[in-house]
C-alpha cells in the first residue's frame, strides 16, 4: 500500500476533502517508499493529536480510512468519545484491517454510553468482530434502547451460536422498544446460518421471531425466512399464508411464492390459485408465473382461456411477457373475443410473441381461416411483417365478407409492396360497392405513398379503367407515389375525357409535393394549365399550386423565382393568388422584386399586404437594394397603407435610413 | 390583415407534404413492439378505488423532485397520501398544503423525524426524496418498519450501502422501486428490448452518458448559527453523514453528501440512470462489470460476458439528455430523453410505440403501485438498483484512484486491491446504521 501525504492546507468549503484526497491518490500512484509512507502516516497522526481545526481533523480521518494502518489506531481511538469526530474516526477504524481497530472499538464500548456507544457498537457489527459477542450480549441489557438495539443488530451481523442464543433469549425478555431490533438481529443471524448451510439453526431463529411478541413486519420476516429455510418442507407454511384472510400474511405469501424453489412449491401455488377467490386469482397467477417454472405454463394458458375477466387479463399479460409459440392458440382465441379488454391485449401479445415458428404457424392458420379469425390473423400478419402471408391476404381482398375485405386492405397497406399495389388496383376495378371502393382507394393511396415509385407501374393501368372513380383513385395514388412517370400520367390526365377526372388531375398537380428534385417538373404542367386551360377553376388551382410551389421551394434561385412570378402576374385575377405572389416576392432580395411589390401596392385589395411586404423587403439585408430604393418603398408604404402598424414600422425604418 | 401570417401559413402548408408524411412511416417488418407500459390494469385497478383498498402513502423529504413524484402518486386513484416528514418546516407545510388541497381536508400529518412517520401502522408505502445522503438509510429503516419504498436516485452513497439496501429488501420481503423512471419509458424500454432479445446480434458495447465524470460534492463549511430545530433540524438533516457545523449552504440536500463525501459527480448522478439502463440491456441486474479503467476522458468497464461499458460525455447523436447506445454485432440503437430512437436500420424500429418525451415518472410510479399490490418485483427493484449503483461506485473508485480496478460481483470486493476495498464503505454517524 502506498499513500504519500503532502502538507497541503485544507481548503474549507466546498470541496475540501475531495481536492485533498484526490491529490493524495494521484500522488499515491507515483509509488513512494515504505518509509516515506510511514513518515507521512506519522504526520497524519500528529495532525489528529494536534489542535488543528476540526475540518482538518475530519479530513485526516478520511485519509487514514484509505491509507492508515494499526499505527493510526491509538490516535483515532480517543476521537470516539468526541461527538464531532466519532463517526469520522469510525470510518477509519472500520476500514483499517487488523486486530488493533477491533480492540480499540471494544475498549471504547466499555467506556462510552448513549449514542456514542451505539455508534461504536454499530462499527463492531460492520467489522463482524466475533470477539465482541460477549460484550454485545451484555449490552443487550443496556438501559438505553438505542444501545441495546445496536447491540442486537450487531450480534445478528456477527452471527454464530453464541450470538443466536443471546438474541433468542432477548427476544422474550427485552423491553418492547428493543424487541424489533432483537428480531432484526435474529433474522440477520439466521441469514448467516443459512449462508453456512445451517438451516436447522436458522429455522430455530425464524420460528422464534414469527412466534414472538414483536411488530407485524418482524413476524412477516420470520415467516418468510421460516418458509425459505425449510425448502420444500416449508410449503405448508407457505400455503397457510396464501390461504390467510389477513392481507399482510397473504402478501408475504405472494412474495415467498416467487422465492421458494421446487416443483412442490409450484404445485402448491397453482393449487392455491385454483382454490382462491376471484379477486385473489390474478395475484396468485402473477406470482405463479414469476416462478419461471414450466409447470406453470399450463395453468396460465388455462386461465387465459377460461378464467374470469381479470384473471384472463392477467394471464394474457403473462403470456405477453413470457409466452412462446405454445401460447398461440389461446391468444388467437382471445384476440377474437368480442370484449376489447380481452381482444386488444391478446392482439398486442400476438404481435410480440417470440419464436421462429410463430410466423409459420400464423401463415398456416390464415389459409384455413375465415370470418373474424381471418381478419385477426391478417392484422397480426401485417404487424409482424409476415410477407409469406401476402398472397392469402391479397386473396381476401375479394372475400365475400365486407369486414374481411377491409381487414385485408388494411393489412396490405401495412405490409404490401408493388405486387400488392396491383392487387388493390384490381380490387378497385372489380368492386361495385362505393363504401368498399373508398376503403380500397384509401389503402391504395397509403400503400403507394409508402412504397413510392415502385408501385407506379401497377397504378398506370388503372388510368385506363372505364370507371371515372377508379381513374380518380389512381390519380390520388400516383400523386402519393410521386416520380416522373406518375407526374407525366397525372399531367396527361388533365385532358381526361371525364371532367371530374380532369379536376382530380389538376388538384393533384396543384398540391404536388416539393420534397424531391424530380418534383420540380410539376411546374411545367401547372404553368401550361394556368395559361391554356379554359376551365377557370383549373386556372385558379394551377396558379395557386404554381405559386405555392415557388414559395415552398428553397432550391430555386431568386432570379428564377422572380422571372416565374413575373410571367404569371398577368394571369392573376383574384386577391388570394396575388397574396401568394406577394409572399414569394417578399423573400426575394432584389430591386426588381421591390418594383413588383410597389405595383401590387397600388391595388387596393392587396395594398396592405404589399405594403407590409415592402417594409419587409426594404429592411432586409440585401446589398443590391440601394438606400434610395428602400426609401421609396418605405415612403410608399407610409402613404398607401391603411394599417397603422405597417405605417409605424415603415416610418421607423425611414428614420433609421436617415 | 396580417401579411406575415398569410405567408407563414402558406409556407407551412406546403412544407409538410402528403407524400413526405407517408414516407416517414416505417414499414412494419418485425414482430417486436414496445413492452407494455402499464401492467396494473390487469389487476383491475382502473377507475375509482374505495378508501379501504387504497395504498396509504407517506412522504419523506419532499423537495422539488419529491413534489413532482408526489404529484405522480396523487394522480393515481388507488393512492391516499396521509403524512409528510421533513427536517425543514417550510417543506413540511408546503406538502401538507398540497395534499390537503387534493383531498379537501386537513388530514395530512406532519413529522420532523422519519422514525415517527415510519411507526404508523396504517402507512403501506413511503416516497423517499430526501437528499442522497439519506436515501439508503431511510429506505432500509422503512423496509425494517414494514413499508414498501419508492426512493429517488442515487439510492446509495457507496458499495456497502448498495449491498445493504438489496439485502434489507430481500430480508424483509418489501417492495422497492428506485426512482430511475427511464426503466418505465417506452423508448428506453424498446431499446433495451432490442438488446436483450438479440435484435442487435451479439451485444458488444454499451454507452452511457454520465454528464461529467469529474467528482463533485459538498464538504465542510464554516460554522454559522443554526436555526431553531423546529425550523431546520440540523442533526436530523446530517443524519447518517459525519458531523460538521451548520451552514445554510449545505442545506441543498440534492448535492449534500452524495457519494459519501468522497466520490459522486455525474458518474453517480446520471449513471444511476444511464448506467442502470446499460445494466438492464446487458441482462446484468444480478451482477456488475468486473473491470473498470479510466481511459482519457472516458471510463471503460467490462462485464464477465465480454460486453464493454463505456461512460463518455461525447459522441452522441443528440437525442436529448441521458442518452444510451447499445451496439451489437448486427446493429445498434441509441435513444435519449427526447423520446426518439435512432438505429442502424429502420426495420429495427418497426413497432415502436408512441413517443413519450420529458422523462415523466408516472409510468414508473404506476409500476411501483402495481407491485405493492401484487408483491412482484418492480422494474427498478432493489437488486437491480444495487448492481447499477455498484457499477457507478466502482467506476468512481477507478476514477478516484486514476487506475484500473478489478471487481468481484459475487463477493462484492476488489481483487487484491486494499485501497479500492477501503473505499467501499463509510461509517454512519451514530445512532444510524444499515
Amino acid at each position: 500500500m502506498k499513500f504519500p501525504i503532502r502538507c497541503a492546507s485544507l481548503i474549507a468549503w466546498p470541496f475540501s476533502f475531495l481536492v485533498i484526497v484526490i491529490a493524495l491518490a494521484a500522488a499515491g500512484c507515483a509509488g513512494p517508499s515504505a518509509s516515506s509512507q510511514q513518515q507521512q502516516e506519522r504526520a497524519l497522526i500528529q495532525a489528529l493529536r494536534s489542535d488543528a481545526p476540526p475540518d482538518q481533523k475530519a479530513i485526516t480521518c478520511k485519509k487514514l480510512a484509505i491509507y492508515g494502518t494499526d499505527a493510526a489506531v491509538p490516535a483515532l481511538a480517543p476521537l470516539l468519545a468526541d461527538e464531532r469526530f466519532a463517526s469520522w474516526a469510525r470510518t477509519a477504524l472500520e476500514a483499517i484491517p487488523g486486530p488493533a481497530s477491533d480492540k480499540a472499538l471494544r475498549t471504547a464500548a466499555g467506556k462510552l454510553h448513549g449514542k456514542l456507544l451505539a455508534g461504536v457498537v454499530n462499527s463492531i457489527g460492520v467489522r463482524r468482530d466475533a470477539a465482541a459477542v460477549s460484550l454485545l450480549a451484555r449490552l443487550l441489557n443496556d438501559s438505553d434502547p438505542a444501545v441495546a438495539s445496536a447491540a442486537a443488530v450487531s450480534l445478528g451481523k456477527i452471527g454464530g451460536p453464541k450470538a443466536a442464543r443471546a438474541l433468542r433469549s432477548a427476544l422474550g425478555n427485552a423491553p418492547e422498544s428493543v424487541r424489533p431490533a432483537v428480531a432484526e438481529g435474529c433474522v440477520r443471524c439466521a441469514e448467516n446460518f443459512l449462508a453456512d448451510a445451517k438451516n436447522a439453526d436458522a429455522i430455530l431463529l425464524y420460528d422464534a421471531v414469527r412466534q414472538a411478541a414483536v411488530p407485524e413486519p418482524k413476524i412477516l420476516e420470520g415467516i418468510r425466512g421460516a418458509i425459505l429455510a425449510r425448502g420444500s418442507a416449508g410449503v405448508p407454511l407457505l400455503l397457510e399464508q396464501l390461504n390467510s384472510n389477513d392481507r399482510s400474511r397473504f402478501n408475504i405469501g405472494l412474495r415467498v411464492a416467487r422465492e421458494l424453489p421446487g416443483s412442490a412449491a409450484t404445485e402448491a401455488v397453482a393449487g392455491a390459485y385454483r382454490a382462491a377467490a376471484p379477486d385473489r386469482q390474478p395475484l396468485l397467477l402473477l406470482a405463479l408465473a414469476d416462478r419461471g417454472d414450466a409447470a406453470a405454463t399450463a395453468v396460465v394458458t388455462e386461465a387465459a382461456a377460461n378464467g374470469g375477466k381479470q384473471t384472463r387479463r392477467a394471464a394474457i399479460a403473462i403470456l405477453d411477457n413470457a409466452g412462446d409459440s405454445s401460447a398461440l392458440p389461446v391468444l388467437l382465441k382471445d384476440a377474437s373475443d368480442q370484449d376489447p379488454d380481452i381482444s386488444q391485449p391478446s392482439l398486442a401479445a400476438l404481435v410480440r410473441l417470440p419464436g421462429s415458428d410463430v410466423d409459420a404457424q400464423l401463415s398456416d392458420r390464415l389459409g384455413d381461416s375465415s370470418g373474424r379469425m381471418r381478419q385477426t390473423l391478417m392484422t397480426i400478419a401485417a404487424r409482424r411483417g409476415i410477407e409469406k402471408a401476402l398472397p392469402l391476404i391479397v386473396q381476401s381482398v375479394g372475400d365475400a365478407e365486407a369486414e374481411t375485405r377491409d381487414a385485408a386492405v388494411q393489412a396490405l397497406t401495412t405490409l404490401g409492396g408493388s405486387n400488392e399495389v396491383a392487387a388493390l388496383a384490381q380490387a378497385l376495378e372489380k368492386s361495385d360497392n362505393p363504401a368498399e371502393r373508398a376503403h380500397v382507394q384509401k389503402g391504395l393511396v397509403t400503400l403507394s405513398g409508402r412504397i413510392g415509385t415502385n408501385g407506379v407501374p401497377s397504378l398506370l393501368p388503372l388510368l385506363r379503367s372505364a370507371e371515372p372513380e377508379n381513374r380518380k383513385g389512381a390519380l390520388r395514388a400516383l400523386a402519393a407515389a410521386g416520380g416522373n412517370d406518375a407526374l407525366a400520367a397525372v399531367a396527361a390526365a388533365t385532358k381526361d375525357k371525364d371532367p371530374s377526372c380532369q379536376d382530380e388531375a389538376v388538384r393533384a398537380l396543384s398540391t404536388w409535393p416539393n420534397a424531391w428534385p424530380e418534383d420540380e417538373a410539376v411546374m411545367e404542367p401547372l404553368l401550361r394549365t394556368a395559361k391554356t386551360d379554359t376551365n377557370s377553376s383549373h386556372v385558379i388551382l394551377a396558379l395557386r399550386g404554381y405559386l405555392e410551389f415557388l414559395l415552398g421551394n428553397e432550391k430555386l434561385k431568386s432570379e428564377d423565382k422572380l422571372a416565374r412570378v413575373r410571367e404569371v402576374i398577368p394571369l392573376l385575377q383574384r386577391p388570394q393568388e396575388k397574396l401568394t405572389a406577394i409572399a414569394v416576392l417578399q423573400a426575394i432580395p432584389s430591386p426588381a422584386a421591390l418594383e413588383l411589390l410597389e405595383a401590387f401596392a397600388s391595388e387596393p385589395a392587396v395594398a396592405d399586404d404589399a405594403c407590409a411586404a415592402l417594409v419587409q423587403a426594404a429592411t432586409q439585408n440585401a446589398p443590391s437594394i440601394s438606400p434610395d430604393l428602400r426609401r421609396i418603398a418605405l415612403q410608399l408604404a407610409v402613404q398607401i397603407s391603411t394599417n397603422e402598424e405597417i405605417k409605424r414600422k415603415a416610418g421607423e425604418a425611414l428614420k433609421h435610413l436617415q | 390583415m396580417n401579411t406575415s401570417r398569410n405567408a407563414a401559413g402558406q409556407r407551412s402548408g406546403r412544407a409538410f407534404t402528403r407524400r413526405r408524411f407517408l414516407k416517414s412511416t416505417f414499414k412494419a417488418g418485425g414482430w417486436l413492439l414496445a413492452p407494455q407500459i402499464v401492467r396494473g390494469s390487469v389487476l383491475g385497478l382502473n377507475g375509482a378505488v374505495p378508501p379501504s383498498e387504497r395504498i396509504v402513502l407517506g412522504g419523506i423529504g419532499l423537495g422539488g423532485r419529491g413534489t413532482y413524484d408526489l404529484s405522480c402518486f396523487l394522480g393515481e386513484t388507488d393512492v391516499q397520501f396521509v403524512a409528510v416528514c421533513d427536517v425543514k418546516a417550510e417543506r413540511r407545510e408546503a406538502i401538507k398544503k398540497k395534499a390537503d388541497e387534493k383531498y379537501g381536508n386537513q388530514a395530512c400529518a406532519m413529522y420532523r423525524d422519519l422514525r415517527d412517520l415510519l411507526a404508523r401502522d396504517d402507512i403501506d408505502a413511503v416516497l423517499i426524496a430526501t437528499g442522497p445522503n439519506w436515501h439508503a438509510t431511510a429506505s432500509i429503516l422503512a423496509a425494517e418498519a414494514g413499508k414498501d419504498v419508492y426512493c429517488e436516485k442515487p439510492c446509495t452513497k457507496n458499495i456497502a450501502q448498495s449491498v445493504a439496501l438489496r439485502d434489507a429488501f430481500r430480508r424483509t420481503g418489501r417492495v422497492f422501486q428506485a426512482g430511475t423512471q427511464r426503466r418505465s419509458l417506452p423508448n428506453f424500454m424498446f431499446a433495451v428490448e432490442l438488446a436483450r432479445r438479440g435484435k442487435l446480434g451479439q451485444l458488444q458495447t454499451l454507452y452511457a452518458h454520465p454528464a461529467g465524470l469529474a467528482t463533485s460534492m459538498s464538504g465542510w463549511a464554516p460554522a454559522e448559527p443554526a436555526p431553531p430545530r423546529e425550523e431546520v433540524d440540523w442533526d436530523l438533516y446530517l443524519g447518517p453523514a459525519a458531523w460538521r457545523p451548520f451552514n445554510k449552504k449545505l442545506l441543498d440536500g440534492f448535492n449534500f453528501e452524495k457519494g459519501g463525501g468522497l466520490t459522486g459527480g455525474g458518474c453517480l448522478e446520471w449513471g444511476s440512470h444511464c448506467v442502470d439502463l446499460c445494466q438492464w440491456a446487458n441482462d446484468a441486474d444480478q451482477t456488475a462489470p468486473i473491470e473498470y479503467e479510466p481511459q482519457g476522458d472516458e471510463l471503460h468497464a467490462r462485464y464477465a460476458n465480454g460486453v464493454k461499458l463505456v461512460m463518455r460525455d461525447h459522441g452522441w447523436i443528440g437525442l436529448g439528455s441521458c442518452p444510451v447506445r447499445f451496439e451489437g454485432s448486427a446493429g445498434w440503437v441509441e435513444t435519449g430523453d427526447d423520446g426518439d430512437l435512432a438505429a442502424s436500420a429502420p426495420a429495427l424500429l418497426s413497432g415502436k410505440s408512441a413517443k413519450v418525451s420529458g422523462y415523466p415518472a408516472n409510468f414508473h410510479v404506476r409500476d411501483f403501485l402495481d407491485c405493492v399490490k401484487s408483491r412482484a418485483r418492480t422494474r427498478a427493484n432493489a437488486e437491480a438498483a444495487c448492481q447499477s449503483h455498484i457499477t457507478c461506485h466502482a467506476a468512481n473508485i477507478a476514477l478516484f484512484l486514476k487506475r484500473k480496478v478489478s471487481y468481484d460481483p459475487v463477493t462484492n470486493s476488489f481483487l487484491g486491491d486494499e485501497q479500492a476495498n477501503r473505499l467501499r464503505s463509510e461509517a454512519l454517524r451514530e445512532p444510524w446504521r444499515l
